[in-house]
């Protein structure tokens, strides 16, 4: 989900247009609760693999909360093609404040339960303190962003510093560690995911419940399918977008958000066609990855599983 | 030469061009519908409505919604000019993207698709149509009539080559002024007015010249469709490759559409050439794409009548040089083609040179009617390019070669192409010969009378060139990969005389160029 919304803004920046004020809150809420399953899978992941598998398991079960939400909005559990140029596939379902606002305390009793669980366990502490360190200059060098960055000490977090979207109107706070080790890097996603529902608590009230969702441009957005049907204005829309794409003004832009794992940009450069001349991703991972390097030198080979894990790499950013 | 200003851009015109003309010689497109470089003006589709934002302001008076009052009140906005009318004068400024032209253009838009049918996904201008063009770059607004559009009639037969669709019709009267202007046959007209509009043949008459096809290229909606494209592509499958017309010694500049996937041409279009045929092509050059894949020669063969058999390639050219190493050379005729390129036919020319073999023949197609217009009276693209290839030596005709072959002056025979205006009963006599090798695209009587027959590259697969009659070279580019083991007639040839034990000093196309005048590589 955040994938998506970050490809529809950096188009969206290109065509120089605005998604309505609903649209952006429905964004912003996908796209925090997909940062909560996120996080909660990493941190889950990385006590299964210190031999903690209940954590796991209890960890994970948020996900599964998370995507039963995301699956009635979307249709898909994981893999929800969702975001599109000018808005979202479809409105936000009735039901979706009451649900989101019913899960919300659940994550909290889940955040709690992990600090119970993990935080005074001794196995958990010695595998995670001082372990995998990467030092603020080394995180700077390698283009580390994201959690990894933060638990260095700097507080970069693009939702705050490049705010997008409706970003500057919440009050949230950018948790930052000291060391860098595994610790800080757990910490700080248990943390992301308590001011991920501050903000989820902020945009679920803000959020107007009519109005359109897309763009009202049928060069942009797909008109209704029943209008497709039915009149030949659509009809044409329809036939242009599909055939032709969506066609951008010259140019070249970079649009960056706050992935999952760090600053998550497009490069793209348009010749005026349907068609992008080039696009260039910049996925988080890609510099994480080989930021690990630091962190892994040095240590045991045993090491390597708990740091790598908090590293939370995502082979498909990876693979260039 | 004068100047006006069109959107900020100083544009040189000629006393007597329009706006429109000016522009569009500049590659600047004003929307249009009903205007073509190669017609008169109509002016009638309103979408080329543009300001003259110099002089004195002509102004029109309307009705505005007046916000506070809440009612209407009358006021003035400008008046917009049709660029394809508006004669192009010095130091005027023009504006076709201002707010007052957006609108225009916008409503123009709208109201030409008011009662338009959804008929995209079942229409062949799909993908090529101006209303569709011109929906996503001038209007971009969903449908605000809510009552059923008017019915028209669909599926009309104007004649053998052309189907009618009055719903798609924006009346832009493209297709009446085809007909009277290029095709001088008034055949075509309209009748009723506003949404009852309709293009009607003449009484009594069929859309029947030789023409027709133009109504349907010159068509900018899904209004004319041609019998022969209709339903079987989709053009946005379809890439566009450059050809010249094999009908006649016109040399009409092609689009040579076809569909890469499965390497089959599917139509051609008129390619615009000032100096040759300007904007337009005739029926039958545009349907001379369908010759490329019938009756093609794929595999060599040899034997005559009921022992004719398929041979390997190799094995082919073999024989073809054991019978012709039989013949002696001054009893070898050798037959160029007035419908191959003129570099296949210079082959041959050295190919009989190498050989010391001076019957030089020509095989030309005939039973053809030229006029004034386009078409040429010799049917063949290429006699002048054959005539050059063969460097002065005086080109006998095939009845001359049936003439010697009965008289025992020719016994053996290389000829190049299917082509030839006799029949296969006619070239009977050359059955008699041991040594009648027809290298050739197609079959035909040629092949149908030749020991062995060896296949070759049909026009559509190879770079060449084609003398017009107006003798200016005219060059094109293979667009179609030939069919495995077919290779150019060219080459073949060199391989032949290889087989013979000649070098003919070329090996590739541009070193055989040399031997042709500087036009030819100029051409290139």
């Amino acid at each position: 989900m955040l994938n998506n919304v970050g490809w529809s803004l950096a188009v969206e920046k290109l065509l120089q247009i605005e998604v309505p004020e609903r649209c952006q809150y429905y964004r912003v809420i996908l796209g925090e609760l997909s940062r909560i399953a996120d996080h909660f899978t990493c941190n889950g992941a990385s006590a299964m693999e210190l031999g903690a598998f209940t954590p796991f398991l209890w960890l994970l079960k948020v996900r599964d909360w998370v995507w039963d939400i995301l699956e009635r909005e979307t249709g898909a559990r994981m893999t929800h093609s969702f975001g599109r140029i000018g808005g979202m596939a479809a409105p936000p379902t009735a039901s979706f404040k009451d649900d989101v606002r019913q899960l919300i305390p659940e994550v909290h009793k889940v955040v709690k339960e992990t600090e119970i669980m993990l935080l005074r366990n001794r196995i958990f502490l010695d595998r995670m303190q001082g372990v995998g360190v990467l030092t603020k200059e080394q995180a700077l060098s390698y283009g580390v962003t994201g959690p990894v960055a933060r638990s260095t000490g700097i507080p970069y977090d693009v939702r705050k510093d490049h705010p997008y979207m409706v970003y500057d109107r919440f009050d949230f706070d950018v948790p930052i560690g000291e060391d860098g080790d595994n610790w800080d890097r757990f910490m700080v996603r248990l943390e992301e995911i308590r001011q991920s529902v501050r903000i989820i608590e902020q945009a679920i009230e803000q959020m107007p419940d009519d109005g359109p969702i897309n763009v009202d441009d049928p060069r942009i957005v797909y008109p209704d399918k029943d209008e497709v049907y039915t009149t030949i204005e659509a009809t044409i829309a329809h036939f242009k977008l599909v055939m032709e794409g969506l066609r951008t003004p010259k140019g070249e832009v970079y649009s960056f958000t706050e992935g999952g794992n760090g600053e998550l940009g497009f490069h793209i450069v348009s010749d005026g066609s349907g068609t992008p001349y080039r696009v260039r991703v910049r996925p988080p991972c890609w510099y994480n990855l080989a930021a690990s390097r630091e962190m892994l030198l040095g240590g045991m080979i045993a090491d390597i599983i708990p740091t790598f894990g908090s590293v939370n790499m995502i082979g498909g950013e990876c693979d260039r | 030469m004068p100047k006006f200003t069109l959107d900020g851009r100083e544009i040189s015109f000629d006393p007597g061009e329009t706006v429109m003309e000016a522009a569009w010689r500049e590659g600047i497109e004003i929307p249009h519908y009903c205007w073509h470089p190669g017609l008169s003006v109509a002016a009638n589709c309103r979408m080329c409505l543009v300001h003259v934002e110099s002089g004195r302001q002509m102004e029109m008076p309307q009705l505005a919604f007046d916000e506070k009052k809440g009612e209407y009140v009358p006021t003035t906005k400008p008046k917009l000019q049709p660029a394809c009318q508006l004669a192009a004068a010095e130091d005027i400024v023009v504006s076709s993207t201002n707010d007052e032209v957006k609108t225009a253009q916008a409503s123009v838009q709208e109201f030409l698709l008011l009662n338009h049918p959804v008929d995209c996904p079942i229409c062949d201008q799909a993908g090529e149509c101006k209303l569709q063009d011109y929906y996503y770059e001038h209007q971009a607004t969903l449908k605000r009539k809510l009552t059923e559009p008017v019915h028209k009639p669909k599926g009309v037969r104007f004649g053998p080559t052309i189907i009618y669709d009055a719903e798609r019709c924006i009346m832009c009267t493209r297709c009446i002024r085809v007909c009277d202007e290029v095709a001088k046959d008034h055949v075509l007209d309209m009748r009723e007015r506003g949404n009852k509009n309709e293009i009607v043949l003449a009484p009594g008459r069929e859309l029947d010249h030789r023409y027709t096809l133009m109504t349907e290229h010159v068509c900018p909606v899904g209004a004319l469709t041609s019998q022969d494209f209709r339903f079987k592509a989709r053009v946005w499958f379809l890439k566009s490759g450059q050809g010249v017309c094999t009908g006649c010694a016109t040399g009409c500049n092609t689009h040579v559409d076809y569909d890469p996937r499965y390497g089959k041409v599917y139509r051609l279009r008129p390619r615009d050439n000032a100096d040759v045929n300007k904007y337009w092509m005739c029926d039958d050059g545009m349907m001379t794409y369908t010759r490329h894949d019938t009756d093609r020669l794929l595999m060599p063969t040899t034997g005559r009548g009921d022992e004719r058999m398929p041979v390997g390639e190799d094995e082919a050219l073999d024989l073809a040089a054991e019978k012709l190493k039989a013949v002696d050379a001054s009893k070898l005729a050798v037959v160029l083609s007035a419908q191959h390129t003129t570099e296949d036919n210079l082959a041959l020319a050295k190919l009989a040179a190498a050989l010391g073999a001076d019957q030089l023949y020509l095989a030309a197609l005939g039973g053809w009617e030229g006029d004034d217009i386009l078409r040429s009276d010799d049917n063949n693209p290429n006699r002048a390019g054959a005539t050059q290839a063969a460097g002065g030596v005086t080109l006998k005709s095939v009845d001359d070669l049936l003439a010697d072959a009965q008289s025992g002056a020719v016994q053996g025979v290389v000829a190049l192409g299917w082509a030839s205006a006799e029949q296969l009963e006619e070239l009977a006599p050359l059955t008699a010969l041991d040594g009648v090798v027809s290298l050739t695209s197609h079959v035909g009587a040629f092949p149908a009378v030749a020991s062995v027959a060896i296949p070759v590259a049909d026009i559509f697969e190879i770079d060449g060139s084609f003398v017009n009659d107006k003798s200016m070279p005219q060059a094109f580019r293979p667009v179609l990969a030939p069919p495995t083991g077919v290779d150019p007639a060219w080459k073949t040839i060199s391989a032949l005389a290889g087989k013979l034990g000649k070098d003919l000093g070329f090996q590739d196309l541009q070193s055989l160029r040399q031997g042709l005048s500087d036009a030819v590589e100029a051409a290139q």
